[in-house]
Parts: C-alpha cells; sequence; structure tokens
C-alpha cells in the first residue's frame, strides 16, 4: 500500500513537464562549467574549488553542486514542494486526499519521500552529468583536492558520492520548509516566492558581521563548508555541523507542515 | 479524536527538537569543568614541558588574534580574528600543515628532505630543499604549531618571570595544568602574562594565551581544539606535486615579488644575518638597519598602507614611524634604523640610538 503511494508520487512528479524542464536545465549546468573552463583561457587560478577545475574533470560535479546549491537546487526543491500540497489545494486535489481514509502524516510523509526521491535524483544527475562532461572536456587523471594531493578515480566516485548525499539532505531540509508554507497555502508560486526570497535573505544577512550573531541559525551559513569534502584527509566539523543545521531545518519543517495538515479542515 | 492530539504533541516536539537544536548549535562551545589533578610545583612542570618529547600527533589549531595586525595578502592567516588549521607531525621532524584560507587552501609539507608549499588558488607548488647549513628551511611552519611555539618562549623568559601554576584546564579534551609566565616587575614590557596550557600526562603545551596589560581579554591565543596523539599515516607526510601544477622555488618566487611586499624590508632586516639584540627577558629589544636602496623601493600603493598603519613619531634620536599591535610595537626611523620589541615605545626611543 505504502510502497504504491509512494511510486505513484513520484511517478506523478516525474510527469509534471515542469519537472523535466527543470531537470534539463540542471543538467545544462555542469556542460556549460565544463565547456566554458575548456575554452577560457589562462592559467585557471581563483578562488576555491574554481582555481583547481583546469584538466580536473572529476571536481566539475563537486563544483556544479557546491555552486548550484546556493540557488538553483533550493529554487528546485521549492517548486517540488509547492506543487506537492499548494498545487494540490489549487486543483482541488487535496480536497480529495484529506477527506480519504488515509492518515495525514502518511500524506506528508508521501510528500517528503517524493521530494527526498526527486531531490537525490536530480543531484545524482548533475553529478553524473558532471563526471561525463568534465572528463570529456577537462580530462580525468583522478581527482586533485584542494589540499594538493590526487586522490584515485575509485575515490573521487566516493567523494562525489558522499557529497551527493550532503546536497540532497540539504535540498530536503529547505524543502521541508517550504513544504510548511505550502501547506498554508493555495498559491503554489507563493510558495516558490517565500522560501527563495528566505534563501536570499539569508545570504544577504550572512554578509554582514555585524549580525554575526544570527549566522549560525541560517540554514545558509552551512553551504560553504560542504567543500570540506574537497580538502584531503576530510575535516569532517564544519560538514557535521551543516548537517545538524538542516536537519533542524527539516525537523522545524516537517513539524510545522503536519500540524497544518492535521489541523486543516478539509 | 485523541490520535489527533497524540500526532500533534508529535509534531510540535519535533518543532521544538528543531529549534533547540539550532541554538544548541549557535551556542559556542563550552568549556567544561576543570579536571582535578594532583598538584604540581611550577619550577618542575617548567623542567617537563622543557624536556618533553611530543612525539607523533595531528590536530586542529585556532589561533584566535586580536593583536591588531593588518591583513598581509601572503599570510591572510595572520589578520585579525579566529583561523584554524590542521597539523600533523611523526615526532621525527616531518610535518603537514593545512591552512583554509576561505575554500582554498595552503598545505605545507615537511618530508624531512623538501618542504613542499601548496596554494589551491594558484594552482602553485613552492618547493624548497632542507640545505645541510639551513637545517630549519620552514621556521614559520615550524612556529605556527603550539607545542613548539610555547616551549619556545617557556625557554627564553623563564629566568625573567615569576612562574606559577594556575589550576587547571580542558583543552581540546584533554586535562591541562595551566602554567603562568608573569614578567618580573623590573622588566618594562606590553607583556602582562603568558598562559600555558600543559598536557597533564606528556607534558606538551596545548594552547598559549598572551594578556596584555589593560585588557581582560587574551590578546592572542593559540591551542588545539582537537588532538589525537599517536603515529599518524605515513602518507600524510608525502607531496607529490599535481600533474598541471607549477613547480617553483623560494629564489625564483623572491625574484618576482620581493618589491611588492613593503614589510619584506623589515621583516628581512630583523630576521637577517645578525639582527642586533638590546637587553635580555621580556624587553629584549632587535635592531637592525634595512639598506637605503629597500627603503626607496617601496612602490607609492605599499607606501599608502604603511603610512596608513603606522603613526609619525620624532625625537632626540630623529624621526620615523612607529607600528603599535597590543604586544609589539615597531619603530622604523626615517634613515632605515629599525627596533621592534614586546615593549612599549619608550623604550625603543631610549634603545633606537643604539643601532649600528
Amino acid at each position: 500500500m505504502i510502497t504504491r503511494q509512494l511510486g505513484s508520487e513520484v511517478r506523478w512528479m516525474l510527469r509534471r513537464p515542469r519537472t523535466l524542464i527543470g531537470l534539463f536545465g540542471l543538467v545544462l549546468v555542469p556542460i556549460v562549467i565544463s565547456f566554458g573552463i575548456w575554452t577560457a583561457d589562462g592559467d585557471g587560478g581563483g578562488p576555491g574549488i574554481a582555481a583547481i577545475l583546469r584538466g580536473n574533470g572529476m571536481v566539475v560535479p563537486i563544483f556544479t553542486l557546491f555552486l548550484s546549491l546556493n540557488l538553483l537546487l533550493p529554487l528546485v526543491a521549492s517548486i517540488w514542494a509547492a506543487d506537492g500540497l499548494a498545487g494540490e489545494a489549487q486543483h482541488g486535489t487535496l480536497r480529495g486526499l484529506l477527506v480519504a481514509p488515509v492518515s495525514r502524516v502518511r500524506l506528508l510523509f508521501v510528500k517528503l519521500f517524493g521530494l527526498t526521491a526527486m531531490s537525490l535524483f536530480a543531484v545524482t544527475l548533475m553529478a553524473v552529468v558532471g563526471i561525463i562532461a568534465g572528463t570529456a572536456f577537462l580530462g580525468n587523471d583522478g581527482m586533485m583536492t584542494l589540499s594538493g594531493t590526487t586522490l584515485t578515480t575509485a575515490e573521487g566516485l566516493l567523494r562525489i558520492a558522499f557529497f551527493v548525499v550532503l546536497v540532497t539532505f540539504q535540498m530536503v531540509a529547505v524543502g521541508a520548509v517550504a513544504l510548511a508554507v505550502s501547506a498554508t497555502t493555495e498559491h503554489p508560486l507563493v510558495v516558490q516566492a517565500a522560501t527563495m526570497t528566505s534563501i536570499i535573505v539569508f545570504q544577504v544577512l550572512g554578509q554582514f558581521s555585524s549580525l554575526d550573531w544570527l549566522h549560525p541559525f541560517l540554514i545558509t551559513t552551512g553551504f560553504p563548508g560542504l567543500v570540506d569534502v574537497m580538502r584531503d584527509p576530510i575535516p569532517f566539523d564544519q560538514i557535521s555541523d551543516s548537517t545538524l543545521l538542516a536537519g533542524c531545518y527539516l525537523l522545524i519543517g516537517t513539524g510545522l507542515a503536519a500540524i497544518r495538515l492535521v489541523t486543516k479542515d478539509s | 479524536m485523541n490520535k489527533r492530539k497524540v500526532t500533534l504533541a508529535a509534531a510540535a516536539a519535533g518543532v521544538l527538537t528543531g529549534a533547540t537544536g539550532l541554538s544548541l548549535l549557535a551556542m559556542p562551545a563550552g568549556a567544561g569543568q576543570p579536571p582535578s589533578l594532583p598538584p604540581v610545583a611550577p619550577e618542575t612542570l617548567v623542567e617537563q614541558v622543557l624536556t618533553s618529547e611530543p612525539g607523533a600527533f595531528g590536530g586542529t589549531i585556532e589561533v584566535d588574534n586580536k593583536l591588531g595586525l593588518p591583513a598581509i595578502a601572503e599570510i591572510p592567516q595572520l589578520a585579525d580574528g579566529k583561523h584554524s588549521g590542521r597539523v600533523w607531525t611523526d615526532g621525527n621532524g616531518k610535518m603537514r600543515l593545512a591552512l583554509p584560507n576561505g575554500q582554498s587552501e595552503q598545505t605545507i609539507v615537511d618530508d624531512g628532505t623538501t618542504t613542499w608549499v601548496w596554494n589551491s588558488a594558484d594552482n602553485e607548488v613552492t618547493k624548497s630543499e632542507r640545505r645541510a647549513d639551513k637545517p630549519d628551511a620552514e621556521p614559520d611552519a615550524k612556529a605556527a604549531d603550539p607545542a613548539t611555539a610555547a616551549k619556545e618562549i617557556v625557554g627564553l623568559t623563564k629566568e625573567f618571570s615569576d612562574i606559577s601554576v594556575d589550576g587547571t584546564a580542558r583543552v581540546a579534551n584533554r586535562a591541562a595544568y595551566e602554567l603562568v609566565l608573569t614578567p618580573k616587575a623590573s622588566e618594562k614590557t606590553l607583556v602582562r602574562e603568558v598562559r600555558i596550557a600543559v598536557d597533564a600526562e606528556l607534558k606538551m603545551p596545548l594552547r598559549v594565551a598572551v594578556l596584555t596589560n589593560g585588557t581582560a581579554e587574551p590578546a592572542g591565543t593559540v591551542g588545539f581544539t582537537e588532538i589525537n596523539v599517536g603515529p599518524q599515516d605515513a602518507k600524510l607526510f608525502e607531496f607529490t606535486p599535481p600533474a598541471n601544477a607549477e613547480v617553483t622555488t623560494p629564489e625564483a618566487k623572491e625574484r618576482e615579488g620581493r618589491e611588492k611586499r613593503p614589510e619584506a624590508g623589515v621583516e628581512q632586516a630583523l630576521r637577517g644575518e645578525d639582527p642586533q639584540v638590546f637587553g635580555t627577558g621580556w624587553d629584549t629589544v632587535l635592531g637592525a638597519r634595512i639598506p637605503t636602496e629597500a627603503m626607496t623601493q617601496v612602490p607609492a600603493e605599499a607606501q599608502g598602507l604603511v603610512d596608513r598603519f603606522t603613526k609619525e613619531v620624532s625625537g632626540s634620536w630623529g624621526s620615523g614611524k612607529l607600528f603599535t599591535t597590543k604586544v609589539a610595537t615597531v619603530l622604523i626611523a626615517d634613515d632605515g634604523r629599525v627596533v621592534a620589541g614586546a615593549v612599549p615605545e619608550q623604550v625603543l626611543f631610549d634603545t633606537i640610538g643604539q643601532v649600528k
């Protein structure tokens, strides 16, 4: 019963044209980045991972996901969260689900599962395309880390897989909060606008050093620390802090969404 | 109906847990209860620190710097604020340092014969062979390790200080004694006291804090936030330059970039073959003379930078620029004489006449 519900949820999501367009857009990112670095002149250089991209195709998926985590991936997560509850309410299909003899908590978990599955799928797709595009345009000589060591391709793939999991978790945390917003409205656009505005405002707030007491509460503060995956050996402090931070958002988002759904009139 | 209440309560508990988690994450890690350790005589502890052999360890070091130094592009880790790095050593002279700088990283590996400095921001490796006449090719790297730095401080200043043990502390999850070196009253220094947390078991310094006159907070703290003692992975002490990185030598780099750094002249003069040393103990003053051509080589914009951080001073000794931080003062006379020390400016004015 539950597996059928989960399966149909993901099928529904995949069938929406905007999902496909979104996925297509996401896949373009690593290709454009690889092509751009390949055609760019100069001997590389620059801040962070961008500096080690040249001749180092295995880093493209990490770089792509790291960049996309700031705006693109939260946007996609918010679209899926918006469609999940607000979209269904708009089409009148949510009413049917709410009066059905199915627990509303289960409904929420089906939505959350759909969000997680699609996030993992999208991030993995970006990573795989990144590996292919990076290898094709920039070459693959193992993976050079920020610490100047070179990992074997197998070790590199392991790092990419680890990063995919970390990024997906951040995306799901953003999506869970978006689901809570989604449960309160019938307008999917409101959900997207609210989520994206928050992410952007968080990032702006993160720039002001006079507000540094606030920074540990912002989910966006945790994003840059994930770059530690590219150091060798990996320091886990920042990665675990970021993941715990996202976990708190996931709990808050899911809890608020559940409260709203349970108290909602059908 | 009852089930609904249970669900609501569970959901509310989830929200609360998340919110509590957020505030817990935001709170700085507490120092925890100081451990209780058997008392130790200060003299014994100093002796043990000086003779301790830390052996192999790996750990994370945090530098909390409130010295008021200007940010220098080459060594961003020195600028005010908190910076952390990771260090590994095998206890026999091989070591590895990883210094993150934003999202980039500087890695310094000393494999016993060669020192490699890797900078991810410019994809460049600087390789310097350890030569017989210069056994310490990378003194900067060594000084970054709090254990070595503290040992040096203790060795140089113990006879000029009142030494005491002021309770215990927990540093990097290890029990430690707080060894306090207070400059004797006759020492004319900016430093009020230096507190060194000494590991109770290994007698290795885990944290050094420098306190200056007139402030309650340390002007600078260097210490481990995490340490694991024991043999480290041998692979950490090897370095192979990445395939597409540029490998240079420090000599080649110096030829390119020397004149861009205004502070290089001062640094070099004081570090040179034989800086002149005046006084002893905490109020030791180092003196040197910068060659006149190095003084005039400083480009205009670098001169502006120098002016921003210094103060024009003059006296019976002549005139020059005074650079002040909380723990040290540097006086650069216009004729190229330089004196520096952890002393108030008056001591420098009195000493500069003796510089040859």
